[in-house]
């Protein structure tokens, strides 16, 4: 039977998260842990799935902020349920090259095994997020109307 | 005392919900319902807020099915704390117009008054549901007042 997480783990690792504190968190994940994002890897290339403690604090700590800076999740729900948490809630971050403020909606699912957590799953509302990041709306082009759109 | 939504009755919600079928969903459904689709109106036509059982019913029932018709649910995870019920679901389905399946993932952000589901938040990976609708990729198409050569800068 697994064990379920206590609510105390559960907000040590969102503390670290949320604050990015990667050297805290650090703990919190499991050697063998996978951390996917979903979302468009060609536009936000910090989406995807990544396997191992390693990678995925590289990601977090270089990666991401190579991306996006001044990143802060401000949660708005945070559940706890035997060995799941979920968190609701948003992340708002910033281009430092454009000067340009981001912030977007994002649901994360983790699984903790003896409190370290060993499966992460976020999705992110990534039209929104993708439009922010170019800083334009998204409109059809070419042969595309929004009317097509409609008849579908 | 706190209301806790028993684990029995997400179960079984999560198993009419699961249908599509509005009747099943219905006796779930609160009255003062306030259901939100995250996602681009002009291209999804079904998401945005909606207020209220019967608007509810509404949008599962004619809306969505209008742009899809959902072939698979598959559950990943479901957590239950209190009130509030996370989760997190892969699905698949065929656009209404051509039958070509798509495939996505939604994050549903609920919460439960006297056993009927009060509050919803679906949240969804928007950009690849849009492609997947509309059958195109977006990295394709014109971005209002941009290059193509702006994204490579991204």
């Amino acid at each position: 039977m697994t064990k379920p997480v206590p609510r105390s783990v559960v907000e040590g690792f969102y503390k670290a998260l949320a604050t990015s504190d990667f050297t805290a968190l650090a703990p919190y994940l499991a050697d063998d842990v996978t951390w996917t994002i979903s979302g468009p890897v060609d536009i936000l290339p910090f989406c995807g799935q990544r396997h191992g403690k390693a990678v995925v604090l590289k990601l977090l700590d270089r990666d991401i902020p190579a991306f996006l800076e001044k990143r802060r999740l401000v949660p708005s729900v945070m559940l706890v349920d035997g060995d799941r948490a979920s968190v609701f809630g948003r992340l708002t971050a910033s281009r430092g090259d454009i000067g340009r403020r981001i912030s977007y909606r994002i649901a994360q699912f983790i699984r903790f095994e003896n409190e370290k957590a060993v499966d992460y799953v976020s999705l992110i509302d990534s039209f929104d997020a993708v439009e922010q990041v170019l800083g334009q709306q998204l409109t059809l082009g070419g042969a595309g109307t929004a009317g097509e759109l409609l008849a579908i | 005392m706190t209301y806790a939504v028993p684990r029995t009755v997400v179960d079984a919600f999560y198993k009419a919900y699961a249908t599509r079928d509005a009747a099943k969903i219905a006796p779930f459904i609160h009255d003062d319902v306030e259901w939100t689709i995250s996602g681009p109106v002009d291209f999804l036509p079904f998401c945005g807020t909606h207020r209220g059982k019967a608007a509810v019913l509404d949008v599962i029932e004619n809306q969505v099915k209008a742009v899809l018709r959902t072939t698979s649910f598959v559950c990943e995870s479901i957590v239950v704390d209190g009130d509030q019920v996370m989760m997190l679901s892969r699905q698949a389905a065929r656009r209404t117009k051509d039958n070509c399946t798509v495939r996505y993932r939604v994050a549903n952000i609920m919460r439960f008054c006297d056993d009927k589901v009060i509050e919803n938040l679906s949240l969804l990976d928007s950009f690849d549901a849009v492609e997947q609708v509309i059958g195109r990729q977006l990295t394709g198409m014109t971005r209002r007042g941009a290059h193509s050569s702006d994204f490579i800068a991204v």
